[in-house]
Order: C-alpha cells, then structure tokens, then sequence
C-alpha cells in the first residue's frame, strides 16, 4: 500500500460490484455467525470454539474429498453432521456443568479451541491444503456488464439463506422448536412442563456447531484450510452477533449491513482500514443500542 | 470454609511476607549465577507476570473479562520501538532503514516525537492509556458487561493486529520494527542480558504489584469487587460504577503498557505478534490458572507456565507443538474444576492447617491473595 | 410538612400497553406511605421510575421540588432517594461490616477513596444504625452467611447509612418469618418521622401495624388514597381485591 493513493474515488460500475460483493461478504459472516446466534441465543453461551468448529469442518470436508473422493455437494450434508457429533461431544463433557457460569464457558470453550487448533496442527501439519469446489462451474465468476461475481459467492449467500430460513423454520414451526423457546424464556417453567433442558441444550449445540461445520465445508473452498483459519471468521461472527442482539433475525439484518459496509469502505479505502473504521463504529454503535439492533424486552424485578 | 479468621491464607502480615519472599527470591536469581541468555529469558517471564497482574486486576477483581490486554501493551511496545529505533536514527541519517524499502522520502510526522526519548515514553505511557479511557467510556457508559465486553476488546485488538500489519511503512509490516541498539537513557545503556535489565524489569513487576495490591485493599478496591458482584446495588449506593469500571480498565491497561515497554527493551523487536488474539487470550489464561482472585497466583503461574513452555520447547518442535495442546488442556481443566485456580486450590489446603490469630483480613474475601 | 415526592403524569409504557398511566401522587416530608395493589399495578415500575431504573415514556418526577426525571440512578441517589429491592441484594462475599463501610459514600470519586483505607466512617452513625437492624453481633461475618431476613435488614441498613431524605423499601418482608416481619415493623416505625417512607407491601398485617396513609395502584393508575379504614371500606378497591372480600384477605 502507498499512501498516496489511499482513497478511491467514486465510479457508478465498481462501485455497484463492490456492494454485491458486500452483500456476498455479509452472507459468508452470517453463515459463520449461524451457529454462534443460535448457541448464544438459546443459551447464552458464547462459544471461543466456533471457529475451531468451522476449521474441523473444512478439514473432514478436505479429508472426505482427498481420501474418499467424496463429491463437494456430498461434504457439506456430512460435515454438518461430523461437526454436530463433535460439538454434541463437547457439550456433553464440558458446557453442560458450567450454565451457571456463562463466562467460563467462554473461557473453557476457548481451551477447547487451543485443543483443536493444536491437534490438527499435529496431525495435518501447519501448511494449507485444499478443497475443491464441485462442479467446476462453481469456480468461475459470474460476469454480467460491469458485475464480477465468483459463482461460489453466489451459492454461498443461496445456501446461507436456506440455512437460515431451515433454522427459522426448525425454531418456530416443530415441536423440538417451541422447546427451544419455552427453555430461552424460562428455564424452570420449562422443566415444570416436561421437558428435558439438558436435552434441549445438547442438541441445540450440537445444531449449532452442525452448522459451523456446513459453513467450514464451503469455507474451505472459498480460500484455503489450514489449522487458525477460524479466527479470520470468529471476530466478524461475533460482532453480528453482538449487534444483531443475539437472535436470528437480528443476525441476518446485521450480517447483511456489516457485510455491506464494509465493502463500502474497503471500495473507498482498503480493507484493512474499512475493518478498523467499522470496528470502531460497532464500539459507538453499542454505545447507544447496547443490546444491538433488536433488543428483546425483559422481565426483571 | 471457615467462619472468622483462622485461615493463615487471609492473615494480612502472612500475604506480606509471602510477596517479600516471592520478589526476595527472583531477585536472588543473577546473583546465584544465571547465564545472560537465561536472565534475559527471565526478565521476559516478569513481563509476562505484569500482564497477569493487569488481567488479574481488571478480570478477576473489576469483572471485566478484556481479551483486549494486548492493546496497551501492543500500543507501548510500538511507541518504544519507535523510541529506540530513532536512539539509532541521527540528523544525518533521519529515516528508518525499513521506511526506505517502503519508498518513504522523509520521515513521517507521527515518527517525530520520538526523536526524543522522553517525549516517546511519555507517549509509550500516554497514547494507550488515551485509547483505553475513550474505548472504557465507550463500553461501561452503555453498560456493556460479560460476554460483550470479551467480545468488544477481543474486535478491537484485531483490528489495531490488522493496522499493524497493513500500515508497513510507519511500522515495517509483518516484520517488525527492530532497534539495533539497547535502550539508553539517562547516559546509561540497559543491556538486555544483564542483571541490571533483569532487576529493572523485576522491580517494574514489583511496583505494579504492590500498587495493585494497595489499590485493591482501599476503599476504592471494596467498590470495584462489589461492582462486580451486583453493578446495581452499587449504582444505587451512589457510585457511577461506570466510572469506577473505567479506572480499573485504565489502570490495567496502564500495567500492560509498562509491560510493553519493558518487552521491547529486552527484546529490542517489536511486531505484531504483540497484537495477536491467542496472545492476549494467554494472559487470561495465566490468571486464571494462578487464580483469578490472586495477584501472586497470577504472578507464579505466568511464570511457572512460561518456564514450561520454554523448557518443553527446548527439548523438540514436537514438545513445543505439544504444548499449545497441554496448556489447553490444563485450562479447561481448571476452568472446570478449580474456578478459583491454583491459589483457590491452595487456600483450601491451607486452611487446614490450625491457626490461631484472628486474622487482620476477614474470612474467605476474595480479594485476599 | 412540605411535599417531598410528587409524580405528575407519570407514564411507562410498552409500545401501546401502559403499565404505569399518568399517575399522579404526593407524599409529605417524614410520612410513612405503603403503596398497595394487586399484582401488575404498576408497584414496582413505579419505583423503578422513581429512581432512573427505567426510562419514563412521560410525566415528570418532582423531588424536592426539583426535576428529577432523565437523572442517572446513581445522581438521584445523591440526591437523597435510598432503594432498597424486593430480591436483597447485598454484597456476600463481603462483611457485614464491609457492607455498611461500601454503603457509606461520603465521596462517590474513585481516586479520593483508593487513599480511603475504610477508616474514616461516622461511627456514631455507624453504631446507631448497627443498632437498628440488630447485627451487632456479626459484623465480622459474610453477608453470604445471613439469613434471609437478617439480610433485608443488612440491606435496609445499607440503604440507611446513606442518609437519604426518602426511601423507598420493595416488599422489604418477603419471605420473612412472622417474628421477623414484627422485628421489621419495629425498625420501621422507629424511622418513622425522621425519614420519608415509600414501602410496597403484599403483608396487609403488616401494612395495617405501620401505614399512616395508604395509596391503592390498579393498572398503572391511583385508584384511591387515604388511611387503612378508609381504603378497606372504598368500594372500587374491594372491586379490585378479588369482588367483595376486602384487601385483608389476599395477598
């Protein structure tokens, strides 16, 4: 970078481009901030480990590819559920006996990360590796007048709105659903009517940490795999969660705004600094709508 | 546990005594014979205990989870980079080697001030402290707390490890800035393998200790623990907590900037790894171990952790990667287990023990330690 | 006697639901007022209005004769309005006595109480408001080892080391035993006079051994006022309280 030609002027084509490429942008920080939404949601939990959980999804998905030859549209069903199992796992042995003390999760859920990021630096080696997207026409842009868009984008920000309208369906129109609800606004009442919270958290994580896994499978062919790919999602993920207010809707109007500003800024200046001035102003922003774009009222006494 | 007193953990005196012990006994170390290489690794390990203390501090006492640590220090150790690659830098040759690779023709105006040594520790002091008040305001006026603050600090070191990297020609990238000379002052050259560097960064560590350690047993301290323990009572006792919570910030972030600035002496580098997310994930992670509730587990396990790792690292690559694995296991085990770490583990034990003065500190308090 | 509390217009609402509606109330200097009504009348939100807990949507908080409304909790407490909450909430990992030394806030400022080493406190005051909530023996001990109702008390004398000119006290005899709450009435009416008392109760025995002038709440509205007979025999309140059976009966 020069410092002289730091800004870039106005020009209408680019300019456009660049706001889809936001719009692509806020699809691949939502799909990353899925998972994280729905854990953090039901049960305030922050999971450090969700970008872990991306990584090991991009690296079943790698290994599935290179050793079973697996198709890549095959993967992601499968990396959902590999992830789940992981993320059922983890609950199981560790979260269920700290929901009394939700920062701690954080801090144990970071620990497992370490773990994660460590192992499969042990086994794979720290060098990157590759998962090819199928079919090849995926790898391709879209080209129309001044409009660039990789194909892939375009799946990616397809997929991560079927995720959303799946999870949205799975939360208000099913029966384990309206569990999931009924333990979010009252824990105890919950229980008083039969149903099992344990049960509900497990696999509401498990969901969630599925879900980090389908968007480590696409994740992968996005860029490359490799062993701290997760923490270039983990802070964007978690800013839309934050600003969203911790629920779904506010994280797919979140998503959907971040990812377009800062497109709109990295056109203007550059990436880096686009991330500094958006971060800086989530810290305003939080400081007048501390509970994010959607605060949900409540009850206290 | 027990009711009043009895627990020699709680005596004020005995915690006296066993800070003077601790300091007593490292400061021994160059004395005893030490090789320069290892005293310099050691004054590295007291940088490391200053940063648990500061974590300790605005964590463990002030409930502020902050996975932000690493922006004071980071911020400080850049200024004191700057600050000693221009000891190095004469009228002559005014310009950075690194900037000239970058195609900068003359020295840019934030690179100025530190033409002059005091005016760059000032700002090593200054402009973290400046950053830490505004980003506190920020987040404690809205009331932000737990989980968001974590996240919030943890975005914006991120993004300070961002402009780091990408601002290279004021600070050389992904290299670094590396001053060729060790840091002078006052006529006097502080080599970093010598026992003077060693007992200066000690006795920087000694001093935010016992600052901490005087703060916390203020009424001030009072305040700020039951601030974390129910933030309303205390608003409706007619304090602005968020006022409190911004000094405790602050004063953490004030400890992590020396701690900067002492880094960079000993090392004479500085880059972004400073401003790395595991980093400054690692601090919470000494305190917690130590303790959270501990200034002196904080102090022990920062160093014991660090000691480990080195040694392990020096046995084989395989060890060195191994350890990322121990010490993630050794945290979610103590997170789980043993909240208030190894200094909970070890107040426990040692209420055991009979004892029979009324202690001057009153039963289970947690700031004790 | 002058007014020291008046609401006018007092409104908190949720998007069209109005869980406190203009309501308008005064309470005299060195009163001792209960606040009663069935449960969502507004009892608690009202206080929480009071004292900057939540935002008022309209009207205005008089206190003094100065606006209060809009002020930040912690600049109202300063002015002299104590709160004691209906959940007690005291510091348990801390002393009784570290309790009441937190409490007592002569300088609010950071940097002036870290040279405070918890040496300079009134210890007349101190003594006699030990005294009051009867803890004198386990000033050494954890708030986190009282009981329930010795830590209302302690909460109570948290509230009291303040010196406010008006305190309100939510459910302060919750969950108390039947001596306890007795012991409660006594510290009450040993305020009485010198301190201004807003007190929401459900205990209507309670409220029958220490109200001067009672002042009934019904969807976020006052809907009458006067001393204990007079409310008992008004018709819209026995409507309220459960048809005709009288407040005495529900709780």
């Amino acid at each position: 970078m020069s410092v002289h030609d730091f800004w870039t002027p106005f020009s209408a084509g680019p300019f456009v481009n660049s706001l889809l490429i936001g719009l692509t942008l806020g699809a691949i920080w939502l799909l990353a901030a899925l998972g994280l939404t729905i854990i953090y949601g039901t049960m305030g939990v922050i999971n450090m480990a969700h970008g872990e959980f991306i990584m090991v999804g991009a690296y079943f998905t790698f290994m599935m590819q290179s050793m079973a030859g697996i198709p890549w549209l095959l993967c992601l069903p499968l990396a959902f559920i590999g992830v789940a199992i992981l993320g059922w796992i983890v609950e199981r042995l560790l979260i269920r006996y700290l929901y009394h003390r939700p920062l701690d999760t954080l801090l144990a859920t970071w620990g497992v990360s370490l773990i994660l990021v460590q192992g499969v630096r042990l086994i794979f080696g720290g060098e990157p590796q590759y998962v090819e997207v199928q079919p090849a026409a995926l790898r391709e842009s879209a080209s129309i007048a001044f409009v660039h868009i990789p194909w892939l984008r375009i799946f990616i920000l397809g997929a991560t709105l079927a995720l959303a309208a799946g999870t949205w369906a799975i939360l208000y129109k099913t029966v384990y659903g309206v569990r999931v609800r009924a333990v979010m606004q009252n824990k105890e009442m919950a229980a008083s009517f039969g149903i099992n919270a344990q049960n509900v958290y497990g696999m509401t994580f498990a969901y969630g940490a599925g879900l980090a896994g389908v968007a480590g499978a696409m994740f992968g062919g996005l860029k490359t795999v490799f062993p701290d790919m997760g923490l270039g999602y983990i802070v964007e993920a978690f800013l839309v969660v934050v600003t969203g207010g911790g629920h779904l809707f506010g994280s797919i109007y979140s998503s959907a705004i971040l990812g377009e500003l800062n497109s709109v800024f990295s056109y203007f200046t550059n990436t880096t600094f686009a991330r500094f001035v958006l971060f800086v102003l989530i810290v305003v922003f939080l400081r007048f709508f501390p509970q994010g774009l959607f605060p949900e009222a409540k009850a206290r006494r | 546990m027990n009711r009043t007193g009895g627990n020699l953990y709680h005596n004020s005196t005995a915690q006296w005594l066993a800070y003077i012990a601790l300091f007593g006994l490292l400061a021994i170390i160059p004395v005893v014979g030490a090789e320069p290489f290892q005293l310099r690794t050691f004054a590295g390990y007291a940088v490391f205990a200053m940063l648990a203390v500061s974590v300790s501090m605005v964590w463990g006492f002030g409930g502020i989870l902050s996975l932000g640590q690493g922006i004071p220090y980071g911020l400080a150790a850049y200024c004191m980079g700057a600050t000693m690659q221009m000891q190095f830098q004469t009228p002559d040759e005014p310009i950075p080697s690194f900037m000239l690779t970058n195609e900068l023709e003359e020295l840019p105006g934030v690179w100025k001030p530190f033409w002059h040594t005091h005016i760059g520790l000032i700002l090593a002091l200054g402009v973290p402290t400046l950053i830490m008040t505004v980003f506190g305001i920020l987040m404690f006026q809205a009331r932000l707390a737990g989980a968001f603050v974590a996240i919030m600090t943890l975005a914006m070191l991120n993004a300070f490890y961002s402009m780091a990297q990408d601002l290279q020609p004021f600070t050389a990238g992904f290299n670094g800035i590396s001053p060729p000379n060790a840091f002078k002052a006052f006529g006097v050259e502080v080599d970093p393998y010598s026992p003077m560097m060693y007992w200066l960064a000690l006795g920087v560590l000694a001093v935010v200790t016992f600052a901490s350690k005087y703060m916390l047993q203020s009424k001030f301290g009072t305040i700020v623990q039951a601030s974390r323990d129910d933030a309303e009572r205390v608003r409706f006792l007619g304090y602005s907590v968020a006022y409190y919570q911004v000094v405790v910030f602050v004063f953490g972030g004030l400890i992590a900037s020396l701690a900067g600035i002492v880094w960079v002496m000993i090392q004479q580098y500085v880059s972004p790894t400073a401003l790395e997310t595991p980093f400054s994930i690692y601090m919470v992670v000494w305190a917690a171990v130590g303790g959270r509730h501990s200034l002196f587990g904080a102090i022990v396990a920062a160093i014991v952790l660090n000691y480990l790792q080195t040694e392990l690292a020096d046995i084989s690559e395989t060890w060195q990667k191994a350890w990322l694995l121990i010490l993630g296991g050794i945290f979610v085990a103590v997170v789980l287990l043993l909240p208030r770490g190894l200094a909970g583990a070890f107040e426990y034990l040692i209420g055991w023990i009979p004892f029979g003065g009324r202690s001057a500190k009153p039963a289970a308090r947690p700031e004790a330690g | 006697m002058g007014i020291i509390l008046e609401l006018k217009d007092l409104t908190k609402a949720y998007d069209t639901y109005a869980v406190v509606d203009h309501l308008n109330l005064q309470v005299n200097e060195g009163e001792l007022r209960c606040l009663i009504g069935p449960n969502g009348a507004g009892k608690t939100t009202t206080m929480d209005l009071i004292t900057g807990r939540q935002k008022t949507t309209g009207g205005q908080v008089i206190f003094d004769g100065r606006n209060i409304t809009g002020l930040k909790e912690h600049m109202i407490v300063r002015r002299g309005i104590g709160r004691k909450f209906q959940v007690p909430a005291v510091f348990k990992d801390l002393t009784v006595r570290e309790n009441l030394e937190v409490a007592f806030n002569r300088n609010p400022d950071p940097f002036a109480n870290m040279l405070m080493m918890f040496r300079r406190t009134d210890k007349a005051r101190f003594d006699e408001i030990v005294d009051l909530i009867g803890l004198g023996e386990r000033l050494g001990e954890r708030a986190g080892y009282l009981s329930h109702g010795e830590t209302q008390w302690l909460e109570i004398g948290m509230v009291l080391t303040q010196n406010p000119r008006l305190l309100l006290m939510d459910e302060p005899t919750a969950g108390m035993t039947e001596q306890e709450t007795h012991k409660t009435s006594q510290i009450f009416n040993r305020l009485r006079g010198s301190h201004t008392l807003v007190v929401v109760e459900h205990d209507m025995t309670f409220v029958r051994e220490i109200a001067d002038v009672i002042s009934v709440l019904h969807m976020g509205k006052l809907l009458a006022q006067g001393t204990m007979a007079e409310v008992e025999n008004d018709p819209k309140v026995r409507e309220v309280y459960l048809g005709a059976e009288g407040i005495s009966d529900a709780t």
